[in-house]
């Protein structure tokens, strides 16, 4: 299969300390590519090595099938839109006359600014200063400068960074819009896990430059089974008989979880539970989150 | 490469960039015109050597900080805005840093080209007797235009390398007393590793005053050809060194 980015054994060394180790990424044709992971986990230079910003300590970068050196990644990067990080811009010009920079080092048609600009609501906007803007405005600016020249592949490096949450449902709308719409891949990273789960088909994860998983956000939920949640006034009646029963079990407070089980099995629990005295008021069966799933491959926690 | 080059030409809108060298012009004008004012009829009759020699000692005193300010309007867009990241994958690192220079030099040659008016200026307003030798027209030219480039290249890498332009900017200002003492000291080899101090190396007129007669008396010094291939190769050095720097070291 052709991937639109593959990289094999990424590593990029600051001093004496690895940024990114052995990184494999392997983002298919038509996707929503998640890159997750926490602050400092080295998304970042994942993606300024894929575009050539930074340059790797040693691995291989391939796009659009082809292995990306210094001499050919321009022409290779004509393809591709980015936004990384915060937008850049130029202040003292015109959203409009922001976009004809980019449009002209790009070498695509002046209509495309207009069709940009309306993509990503900024048309009313485009001949005031861009300093003026608000930085939900300046994402959408650097938005629309990535997708000038329609390219086929973007790279979103935390693209909702600072938005407040309208701006971040309407980020997250575009993004999830762009490979139906007009054939793109994107790769978009963040660290707020909960925000991915709605936008993304194919997730990977990343944590201290490793990647810790890789593969379709629906088989990651796949295999991160849920729990049963149990409340019982008489907890230790109920701890007494899970063990006669060999049933497997964690205290969580004054909850207990059990592993996921069918809705049958668990009305035979709950009846031997309460038949024995254990005294149930709550039962709730429990589906992890991308947070959760995240905490259980890394074993620590991510910020929100 | 013309179509990178535009949109330079495009950064720049409203930077007032020309109006920041127009006011340089201004200014020298001025300074001139006060300076020739009490002139006696003999620095009026050799009023050639009298603007040669003037130019570059005001040249010496204003253009590096022009020079800062103009490096620091040129880059510090991009500094400010983060753009390297977006552009550097549209366009060579390098390239970004050749443009930028040639757009500097294109604003130094015009300013270069706005002393030559104003001395062409000042010999038709004032009737300056002895014409001016195409050679020494020449010398200028390379007498001031190369040493300003050394300064361009200077101050345009202090200018993408530090995000608070003040830094570049008080480079400029010092430049502007060392290439002052430079004149004073003008035999001392020392000025050759200083680049604000190529305008005093490369002049190539000269006077003497007579305190008796109080008469300043301008005559043809040779031109400093040595000390021009030692210019250009410290050009050659540092715009390898820099752009270098630029490509590697520059954090995205």
């Amino acid at each position: 299969m052709k991937y639109m980015i593959e990289t094999n054994g990424l590593c990029k060394k600051y001093g004496d300390k690895y940024s990114v180790k052995k990184c494999s990424l392997k983002i298919r044709p038509g996707c929503v590519y998640g890159f997750l992971g926490p602050n400092g986990a080295g998304k970042s230079t994942t993606m300024k090595m894929i575009l050539g910003l930074v340059q790797p300590t040693a691995g291989e970068i391939r796009i659009f099938g082809e292995e990306v050196t210094e001499r050919n990644r321009i022409e290779i990067l004509r393809d591709t839109g980015s936004l990384i990080e915060s937008p850049s811009y130029y202040g003292h010009l015109t959203g409009r006359e922001n976009l004809e920079i980019i449009r002209t080092l790009k070498g695509v048609s002046r209509k495309e600014i207009d069709e940009v600009l309306q993509i990503v609501r900024l048309e009313g906007q485009q001949k005031k200063k861009v300093r003026e803007y608000s930085l939900g405005m300046k994402q959408r600016l650097g938005l629309a400068a990535a997708l000038l020249g329609r390219p086929k592949l973007l790279l979103l490096d935390e693209p909702t960074n600072g938005l407040d949450p309208a701006g971040i449902q309407e980020m997250r709308d575009l993004i999830s819009d762009l490979p139906e719409h007009y054939g793109m891949t994107v790769m978009v990273s963040s660290h707020l896990l909960s925000e991915m789960d709605q936008m993304v088909t194919d997730v990977g994860i990343i944590d201290k430059g490793k990647m810790i998983y890789q593969g379709s956000l629906e088989k990651l939920h796949e295999q991160a089974k849920g729990s049963l949640k149990v409340h019982a006034l008489n907890q230790g009646t109920a701890v007494r008989i899970l063990d006669e029963h060999r049933e497997k079990y964690r205290i969580d407070g004054a909850d207990l979880l059990l592993p996921e089980r069918s809705e049958r099995e668990v009305a035979d629990v709950v009846t031997m539970l309460a038949a024995e005295g254990a005294q149930i008021t709550h039962v709730e069966m429990q589906q992890k989150s991308l947070e959760d799933i995240f905490l259980a491959l890394t074993g620590r926690q991510v910020s929100l | 490469m013309l179509r990178e080059w535009k949109t330079e030409w495009m950064k720049i809108r409203r930077r007032k960039i020309g109006l920041l060298v127009g006011a340089f012009v201004v200014l020298i004008f001025a300074w001139m015109t006060w300076a020739i004012r009490d002139s006696s009829k003999e620095q009026i009759y050799d009023g050639w050597r009298v603007c040669f020699l003037q130019f570059s000692l005001i040249n010496t005193i204003l253009l590096p900080t022009m020079i800062a300010m103009l490096a620091s309007r040129l880059c510090d867009a991009e500094i400010k805005g983060n753009t390297l990241k977006l552009l550097c994958t549209m366009e060579k690192k390098g390239r970004l840093f050749d443009l930028k220079l040639l757009t500097g030099a294109v604003y130094l040659l015009l300013f270069i080209i706005a002393e030559y008016a104003m001395m062409f200026l000042l010999s038709a307003a004032l009737g300056f007797g002895r014409p001016a030798e195409p050679r020494h027209l020449i010398y200028f030219f390379l007498e001031n235009y190369t040493s300003s480039i050394l300064l361009l290249l200077l101050q345009q890498v202090l200018s993408f390398f530090y995000e608070n332009q003040i830094i570049p900017l008080a480079a400029g200002l010092f430049g502007s007393f060392a290439g002052l003492f430079s004149w004073f000291l003008p035999g001392a080899p020392v000025w050759y590793l200083i680049p604000w101090g190529y305008y005093s190396k490369l002049a190539y007129i000269s006077y003497t005053w007579d305190e008796a007669t109080r008469i300043t008396t301008y005559y043809n010094a040779p031109f400093n050809f040595p000390g021009l291939l030692a210019l250009l190769a410290i050009i050659a050095a540092g715009y390898a060194a820099g752009r270098y720097l630029f490509v590697t070291r520059k954090e995205i």
